[in-house]
């Protein structure tokens, strides 16, 4: 059996333990629950005929009091970067938190979702910020936790590269 | 007791109590070491950090386990629950001490299992489709500075560090169902009389254990509790308990004695885990 382990990295509040939800077990909470530490779930996902069963570490989001420990990262994978599309600060921060997850995970197989797509009255990323994450080498897929969209696919991009990685993180 | 969790001293405790008004303690509580089974009596071997890996004790456990109130048996639920967790671990786990990924993950599929085990075995002893006797679990392996948390059901565990208390597990009960799914209002949840009954137990119609880890820091102060504590004692004087200082002990006996002095409807269990002395 092919594990991984995919961390989710973001701001507080940008939907990653709702991805989570969503992806495993087909739910949308509409409470908010901060995350505490690591919540971890499993879900098995067939890709070019192998299963792989990626272990889906949902870290507790940076807030103004806390960072993403190294700790947490290190081992990984692959990371899902969650920016919620209606707060800017979610995306004007995702350099630094790249930055982290990679000087603690290495070079592994990462997809930015800009969640939240739902809200669609409130969004505020347009084409330049699009434009921008591709000019850095971002692979970014556009999701909603509450809809479901994106988020089949995002999940399975990521079990699929990291497959095609070999196994192992860097 | 007062041991060592690797490289900060630990003061942990636990204590339970019947309460005021059950004539039965359902609740049962673990605090255990697991050791690795090589033990080295003499050597000639330098390698320190290999010597004192060996030779140290490598993980903690704490466990609480609540019988569900209301059904027949739930002592008997508890305490096989926590037998059957005890023989698990005992043959399948062999304790774990580094941040190896694959490791890790191998680990944590066995604590996770440990407790499918448990729940496994209370429906064959009394009774299969989940109406006889049933538990909560919360279970905490700690391999410093990890945390491993497995949960089922109502009972908590908390942490409490630079004077804020995180509560680590959600209770798994028909109320918070309802107000994630945006059909209750939290007060409407408070009201209602199904509001806690447990949409997940060991020896129920539904298990779903909860599996998360959080890296401990020195100073910081662990407790695991049943809902004898939590349906009396408030969080803030809980964190307040917990902040004031004292043994492991001490906090244990004013925490319970906290709950009974507030009625003590229910049994209450607690154990307090203080890391860094």
């Amino acid at each position: 059996m092919i594990q991984k382990k995919v961390c989710m990295v973001g701001l507080f509040g940008t939907g990653k333990t709702s991805l989570v939800q969503q992806f495993v077990h087909s739910i949308f909470s509409v409470k908010y629950h901060s995350t505490v530490g690591v919540k971890i779930d499993r879900k098995a996902v067939e890709v070019d005929g192998t299963s792989v069963t990626l272990v889906l570490w949902d870290l507790a989001g940076r807030d103004g009091t806390s960072d993403i420990p190294a700790s947490y990262l290190r081992g990984s994978h692959a990371i899902l970067f969650v920016v919620d599309g209606t707060r800017r600060e979610s995306f004007d921060q995702l350099p630094e938190l790249r930055e982290l997850a990679r000087a603690a995970a290495g070079e592994v197989p990462s997809l930015v979702a800009l969640n939240k797509t739902d809200l669609t009255d409130q969004w505020i990323l347009g084409q330049r910020e699009e434009a921008a994450l591709a000019a850095q080498g971002c692979h970014v897929l556009k999701t909603s936790a509450k809809t479901g969209a994106g988020v089949e696919e995002a999940f399975t991009w990521l079990a699929r590269e990291t497959a095609r990685n070999g196994g192992k993180p860097a | 007791m007062t041991a060592g969790a690797g490289a900060v001293p630990m003061d942990c405790f636990g204590l339970t109590d019947v309460g005021k008004v059950r004539e039965l303690n359902e609740d049962q509580f673990v605090i255990a070491s697991l050791r690795k089974s090589v033990r080295l009596r003499h050597t000639s071997l330098t390698d320190a950090d290999l010597v004192a890996r060996l030779a140290g004790v490598e993980s903690y456990l704490f466990v609480v386990a609540d019988g569900v109130g209301g059904r027949p048996g739930g002592e008997l639920a508890s305490t096989s629950a926590v037998s059957s967790l005890l023989e698990y671990l005992d043959q399948a786990v062999v304790a774990y001490h580094s941040l190896n990924t694959d490791q890790e993950h191998d680990f944590l599929a066995r604590l996770e299992e440990s407790v499918q085990a448990a729940h496994r075995r209370i429906l064959e002893e009394y009774g299969a489709q989940g109406k006889g006797p049933a538990t909560t679990l919360t279970m905490v392996t700690l391999t410093w500075p990890r945390a491993y948390l497995v949960h089922v059901g109502d009972s908590r565990a908390y942490y409490l560090r630079g004077g804020r208390l995180r509560q680590l597990t959600r209770d798994q009960t028909t109320g918070e169902y309802m107000v994630d799914a945006g059909a209750w209002t939290e007060e409407q949840a408070a009201r209602a009389k199904v509001g806690a009954n447990l949409i997940s137990a060991l020896g129920g119609s539904e298990m779903t254990p909860v599996v998360g880890l959080i890296d401990l820091e020195a100073g910081d102060v662990l407790l695991l509790c049943t809902d004898g504590l939590t349906k009396h004692v408030a969080d803030p004087q809980i964190a307040a308990v917990l902040e004031a200082g004292g043994s492991a002990e001490a906090m244990c006996r004013e925490l319970v004695q906290s709950a009974l002095d507030a009625g003590g409807s229910d049994n209450v269990t607690v154990i307090v885990v203080k890391l860094g002395g």
